[in-house]
């Protein structure tokens, strides 16, 4: 392996997702708070920018840097695990503009009210298929680099599957439901099985090539554990679909299903903490990017914490019955986005831009200081919405309390969510204007 | 386990988990009917859960548990609250207490708001397995169901607003400071009630009541003909 450099030039591609991936990072932190200070004050931007509009920009914003992460990432692996150029730099290049310009009429639209009115695919339909139409450049692009010279490594694979899944996936949120429980059923189809599925095949497979680079473990070993790992996922995901199926109108045999399997979801996470620590321990190479080793062990342990664990307790049913729509389940999808995937796409990225820039040695004070500082705050942010939950999930579901009511004892930890948020958005200033200096560095 | 074993584990552990869930998926569908009415999906109720999507209700409240969750729950809206009051908090929803979370006035038009009241009904009588559950303390009703008109909802809301239900409690559900005022109206009169409310100390020199001087005498009197219904 060279060290200190990139081995193809169309990689370079890869740099720009990676600036957008950031940035948009940023602007989500910022409507987040937002969102937080909603719960706790009186909202002056009410007739402008109301709660809702708020947050389908919060989420979409969430998706739209993953997905710029998750490309940008892909860019850059695909040419060095396949040996080769990128097919086209052309239509990666052309694939990065429409995926500005659709994320970016996206959002305007939806101060407009341009919107499908649907949680988390908040999208309007023409624009649902633009993205379609996006994806699959994408794929084409990155497929016909693959079979230029054939090297199926199993990275490769595991990637490639998770991408066309992701694109298959999001086909179930296009069309309009006139049933309501039909239209959550094929929801999550798209939800659930793109965070418990989709995300984590490429995650995982991101994370394999990582740890294979900056540890030098035998690609057998990490290729063989990379099976395994995806396998379980799968395995205990796709039928974990079924926690979500509790109580909106399907049959009662999926709290069995649901609640066996989801019971089961930790272990491949679990799995994947010893994993990258024994890859760690065995490594064959000297660690230079620390910084990198850092994000990518923080990112299991995180990963296995806020999905793995948290995310098993609420959805045993017994829990779920008094948990289900409050304030424990944004608890759980901050801490567990943050663990799984924005880690992971940090992790590629501090591996990834050095490379690029063709850097030895980079400095990685900044890079630690919006380590410590996001995961702590993000620890804490989940702690606050967690007690909240609590809070809500007792006195409302289990006292009968009426909802705002109830609101108004849970202020304070909504509270703790906005300060220790402050906190968050710092360390998440520090990464943006890291990623903005390394790029702009000459080597 | 060596990486072939590995590869085979992972072909056919997802090859069987997806079949698995297919199968689940097909039975499921044969139960909707049932259990979701769909005889009483009529197009008035798509055309309502239209509505619902186009001012992106769902971003803020939660159905069926799922949403934002910023705002309450609707799915069981129409047998907690009514249709009547339904009608009039969606014609005029921003309440009069600057501090409560308010809701945005969406300028529904009456036809839309008969479309919406229509979906949650059909909403309302999913089959959800008893979600949202009965809570622990089982909520005493009153004895006789309230009189919905306009004048009873406005103390009804009235009586939200103001929090009263911080202290006292209707049917179970309330504070524990005040008294229980599930039968208050057997109890005392409307002119006792009104002087109660204006000037709590007027009647109990010791009572931990604060007054409220902000309502109108024609709030007062609504907040009234609300409690005396309570019996």
């Amino acid at each position: 392996m060279r060290e200190g450099n990139m081995t193809y030039e169309s990689q370079k591609v890869a740099i720009k997702y990676f600036v957008i991936s950031a940035v948009f990072f940023g602007l989500q932190v910022v409507v987040g708070l937002l969102l937080a200070a909603k719960y706790i004050w009186p909202d002056p931007l009410i007739g402008f920018l109301p709660f809702n509009t708020a947050r389908a920009i919060h989420t979409n914003l969430l998706v739209v840097w993953m997905i710029f992460g998750f490309m940008g990432g892909t860019y850059y692996i695909v040419p060095e695990e396949s040996g080769t150029e990128l097919f086209s730099k052309g239509l990666a290049n052309l694939q990065f503009w429409l995926l500005l310009l659709g994320g970016l009429v996206g959002v305007v639209g939806f101060l407009f009210g341009w919107t499908a009115g649907r949680p988390l695919l908040e999208l309007p339909v023409e624009l649902k298929w633009a993205v379609v139409l996006v994806v699959l450049i994408f794929i084409f692009n990155v497929f016909f680099t693959m079979i230029r010279t054939k090297k199926w490594t199993v990275i490769q694979g595991m990637l490639l599957g998770g991408i066309v899944m992701l694109a298959v996936m999001w086909l179930f949120g296009i069309p309009f439901f006139k049933n309501l429980t039909l239209d959550y059923y094929y929801w999550w189809w798209v939800i659930h099985l793109w965070v418990e599925g989709a995300f984590e095949l490429i995650a995982a497979s991101l994370m394999a090539f990582v740890l294979l680079k900056i540890t030098g473990v035998d690609r057998q070993v990490i290729e063989k554990w990379l099976y395994i790992e995806v396998a379980l996922v799968l395995i205990t995901g796709i039928i974990g679909t079924g926690h979500h199926y509790y109580w909106i109108g399907t049959p009662n045999y999926w709290l069995w299903w649901g609640g066996i399997f989801s019971a089961l979801e930790p272990l491949p996470i679990l799995f994947m903490v010893f994993d990258t620590l024994n890859h760690v321990r065995h490594r064959k190479l000297e660690v230079t990017n620390r910084l990198a080793l850092y994000w990518a062990i923080g990112c299991a342990i995180f990963h296995f914490i806020g999905a793995g664990v948290w995310g098993m307790l609420h959805t045993l049913p017994q829990v779920n019955r008094w948990t289900h729509g409050t304030q424990v389940t944004t608890s759980h999808g901050h801490m567990a986005f943050f663990g799984a995937y924005a880690m992971l796409i940090l992790t590629v990225i501090y591996y990834a831009l050095p490379k690029l820039k063709g850097l030895v040695q980079f400095n990685q004070k900044r890079g630690f200081w919006a380590f410590w500082i996001t995961t702590i705050t993000m620890m804490m942010i989940g702690l606050a919405f967690g007690v909240a939950g609590l809070i809500q999930s007792y006195m409302q579901r289990g006292l009968g309390i009426e909802f705002l009511t109830v609101q108004g004892f849970m202020r304070p930890w909504m509270m703790g969510v906005f300060f220790t948020g402050l906190g968050f958005f710092v360390g998440v200033l520090i990464y943006v204007v890291d990623v903005l200096t390394l790029v702009t560095k000459k080597a | 386990m060596e990486k072939k074993g590995a590869r085979n584990f992972f072909i056919w552990g997802t090859v069987i988990c997806t079949a698995v869930f297919i199968w689940l998926t097909i039975d499921t569908h044969t139960t909707i009917p049932k259990r979701t009415n769909t005889d009483k999906l009529t197009d008035e109720v798509v055309k309502g859960k239209r509505v619902w999507h186009k001012h992106n209700c769902n971003d803020c409240h939660t159905i069926l548990g799922i949403g934002g969750y910023y705002s309450p729950d609707v799915t069981k809206t129409y047998s907690t609250k009514g249709e009547t009051w339904l009608k009039a908090f969606l014609k005029n929803p921003e309440s009069t207490d600057p501090q409560r979370r308010k809701m945005p006035n969406q300028k529904l038009t009456n036809d839309e708001i008969n479309e919406l009241i229509v979906f949650l009904k059909w909403v309302d009588a999913i089959d959800t397995n008893q979600w949202p559950p009965k809570p622990i303390t089982v909520a005493k009703t009153t004895g006789v169901a309230l009189e919905e008109t306009t004048r009873t909802l406005l103390g009804k809301n009235l009586y939200n607003q103001n929090r009263c239900d911080l202290c006292h409690r209707i049917g179970g559900q309330g504070g524990v400071i005040g008294p229980d005022l599930s039968k208050v109206g057997g109890k005392y009169d409307p002119q006792w009630l009104a002087r109660k409310i204006k000037d709590p100390k007027s009647v109990n020199p010791t009572t931990q009541m604060p007054a409220y001087p902000q309502l109108s005498d024609n709030e007062i009197e609504a907040l009234v003909s609300f409690l005396t219904g309570l019996r």
